[in-house]
């Protein structure tokens, strides 16, 4: 089959555009799928994260995915951050080092993504932030690697990938997985048929967690969205038929139009923050316990 | 009691980099012997870059499934830490003490996914 990509920004419309190519190809099997970019006008060098986490499924179905048409500008992005490599377009250089490369990590070489982040946050262009901003962006990316090595289940592992926008002082990093969602996680929690969107919403309640062991969860979302919050950043949630962002203090839950697959978060820190980010100083070791 | 014990963070993990459930396990798994034992036991974070709750939470967080409150705050110490990792800490601990306490309906909360549609 033949599927015309339309144009992919990293908004609630790209995550549907994205979520219909993964409709149409579900029951495609050893077969072949052509990715025709030929009426896509821009595409957002992060969203390459969850279109590698959709095309993996696809390929894992053994059918051959090739992608076609694309645009020379688009072409440009896709091949800077090595997305197109996979799909046997030449690399290209980042001159201006403001890519986070496209890269698949299995969720059991968690040392990779550290490895990831060490090489292309450090330096190069890449934003220099405040030491306390570029600490608590970290975490915050741990988080929700550590948040998908926990609670996706994904088969193929996780999909990363960033791009920094020195004009707008913006750095988006994007992480995707091939795994089961928030909702079916939620519903086996709760034992309730709630839809994608609540089960976001729950999801994001300081203290909810779906894990059941003897490790406590529930903290590291509330910490993202504090830090987002703080930072005048913006999150973005889309996991099956729910769509969650929050920017400019303002919190919107959508319901996609289509069943986009997994789960991918999308953080964007303004990198000009000069926030001090010392919070809580009135804690002591000896209030911990 | 006992002389206090150090356990190095930094030394159990092998880096400075506190960010999986794995690794928390790691250091869970060094501080539970001591406890049992009623050692004194300091935790400490020199050295430590970057640590995330889902570290500490295993790490630390799941003792208060294991052990009484007042024997954990008794026992158990950190040092070396910065305000922003204190107050995540902070924030692990009074959310395990929560998550513990309601522990027997998390426990029966696994059940099969009901239904496909929205």
């Amino acid at each position: 089959m033949i599927h015309y990509l339309p144009t992919i920004r990293s908004q609630e419309q790209g995550f549907t555009n994205l979520a219909i190519l993964a409709v149409e190809a579900k029951e495609l099997t050893s077969s072949r799928l052509e990715v025709d970019f030929s009426r896509c006008g821009f595409f957002d060098a992060n969203m390459a994260a969850p279109l590698a986490a959709i095309l993996a499924r696809v390929a894992d179905a053994f059918n051959a995915v090739t992608v076609v048409n694309v645009p020379s500008a688009i072409e440009r992005i896709l091949r800077k951050n090595r997305f197109l490599a996979g799909y046997g377009y030449a690399p290209m250089d980042d001159a201006n080092r403001t890519t986070l490369p496209f890269r698949r990590i299995q969720l059991s070489e968690q040392g990779l993504f550290a490895d990831y982040l060490e090489q292309h946050m450090n330096g190069k262009g890449i934003p220099r932030m405040t030491e306390g901003l570029g600490k608590v962006f970290r975490q915050s990316i741990f988080e929700v690697f550590q948040n998908t090595v926990i609670h996706s289940a994904s088969p193929f592992g996780a999909f990363v990938c960033g791009q920094f926008y020195p004009q707008y002082q913006r750095l988006d990093l994007t992480i995707s997985d091939a795994g089961v969602g928030i909702r079916t996680n939620v519903r086996r929690y709760l034992g309730q048929a709630i839809s994608s969107v609540e089960a976001i919403r729950w999801a994001l309640q300081d203290g909810n967690t779906t894990k059941t062991g003897s490790q406590p969860g529930g903290v590291g979302l509330k910490f993202l969205h504090d830090f987002v919050a703080l930072n005048q950043g913006k999150i973005q949630i889309a996991s099956r038929l729910g769509f969650y962002e929050y920017r400019d203090g303002k919190e919107t839950f959508k319901k996609l139009a289509a069943d986009f697959p997994g789960t991918t978060v999308n953080l964007e820190i303004n990198t000009g923050d000069t926030s001090a980010y010392r919070l809580n100083s009135e804690i002591t070791a000896k209030d911990i316990f | 009691m006992s002389k206090e014990i150090i356990v190095r963070v930094f030394d159990v993990v092998g880096g400075p980099l506190c960010v999986s459930a794995d690794d928390g396990q790691a250091v869970h798994d060094k501080i539970v012997p001591l406890l049992r034992e009623d050692s004194k036991v300091a935790l400490s974070f020199g050295n430590v870059e970057t640590l995330i709750s889902a570290f500490l939470n295993a790490a630390i967080g799941q003792l208060y499934g294991e052990f009484p409150e007042d024997k954990i705050r008794a026992l158990l110490s950190v040092r070396d830490m910065s305000q922003e990792d204190l107050a995540l800490l902070k924030r692990v601990v009074d959310n395990a003490k929560v998550y513990f306490l309601n522990r027997k309906q998390f426990d029966q909360a696994w059940k099969e996914e009901v239904g496909d549609e929205e």
